[in-house]
């Protein structure tokens, strides 16, 4: 349960370690846009803004309309709330230093057993 | 290993329990060479960790992004030192000198409190080591905080509104 918390927040971290998708976030936040009005400020082909929005839209952080025509995208907050506390944050620095902290225990136990 | 996860408004509480003695992960805290191994997001490494291990006693930590670009130094003091029990040690944004600095010249979002205090209770039993960390906000003198909340609760609130035009 815990690690999936976590892996969900490397991804929400992951989606907003990034200009482009945090433009695109600010567009989104003034209203919904198609994808094609989305690419219209980057100097960026439409595959490449594309891939940007599927990132986002793993992350939770937008939806894409499946039924209109032009499928607009729209901005989904749920995610950022999440990561919006310093606990939040820090809990996942902490969590991942303790995964890495039994794993570097586990590693003296067995240096010290094949020392014996 | 298991975990526990509590929340809490204001801190970070975590509890785990390790196949070791208590003594080893005492160390874990304390010797700069072992927290060094261990300490900091996935990829950082910990290039310099000075412990003054007394009540009153400095610390500066240095962590360093995977690629070496960035690095985040803190500093603080130990409150609390009970050697295989109990370590109680405060935490501040500083730079390499170990100056304080403010949460928002390091680059954080406003609302990171300026200090923190680290709480680590550990527990053994059987020859496990139930440990339980608490990472908690020291209030702030300003007042000050919650920027970055504020600004997504904005968003949210903005988002709402247009969304029932």
């Amino acid at each position: 349960m815990m690690r999936r918390d976590n892996d969900r927040l490397s991804q929400i971290f992951g989606a907003l370690a990034n200009p482009t998708r945090r433009a695109i976030l600010a567009r989104l936040a003034e209203g919904e846009a198609t994808v094609n009005e989305l690419a219209e400020p980057f100097d960026m082909s439409l595959p490449a803004i594309s891939k940007h929005i599927k990132v986002l839209e793993r992350a939770g952080l937008i939806t894409q309309g499946q039924q209109a025509q032009y499928r607009p995208c729209t901005i989904d907050v749920t995610p950022l709330k999440e990561v919006s506390k310093w606990t939040e944050q820090y809990r996942h620095i902490w969590e991942a230093s303790f995964d890495r902290m039994d794993e570097y225990i586990s590693q003296l136990n067995n240096k010290e057993i094949s020392d014996e | 290993m298991s975990n526990t996860t509590v929340s809490k408004e204001d801190a970070v509480v975590i509890e785990r329990t390790f196949d070791a003695p208590a003594d080893l992960i005492w160390q874990m805290w304390a010797d700069p060479e072992h927290f060094k191994q261990w300490y900091g997001p996935k990829g950082f490494t910990v290039p310099v960790a000075e412990m003054d291990l007394r009540v009153g006693g400095k610390r500066l930590i240095c962590m360093a992004s995977p690629d070496g670009s960035m690095k985040m130094w803190t500093t603080g003091e130990y409150v609390e030192i009970v050697p295989n029990q109990r370590l109680i040690y405060t935490e501040s944004p500083a730079d390499e000198n170990g100056n304080v600095v403010s949460p928002s010249a390091m680059g954080m979002p406003e609302g990171y409190p300026a200090t923190t205090e680290v709480t680590v209770s550990l527990e053994e039993l059987d020859g496990r080591t139930r440990m339980v960390m608490t990472h908690a906000g020291v209030p702030a003198e300003s007042g000050a905080g919650g920027g970055w909340e504020q600004a997504f609760d904005k968003l949210t609130d903005y988002i709402q509104a247009a969304l029932n035009e």
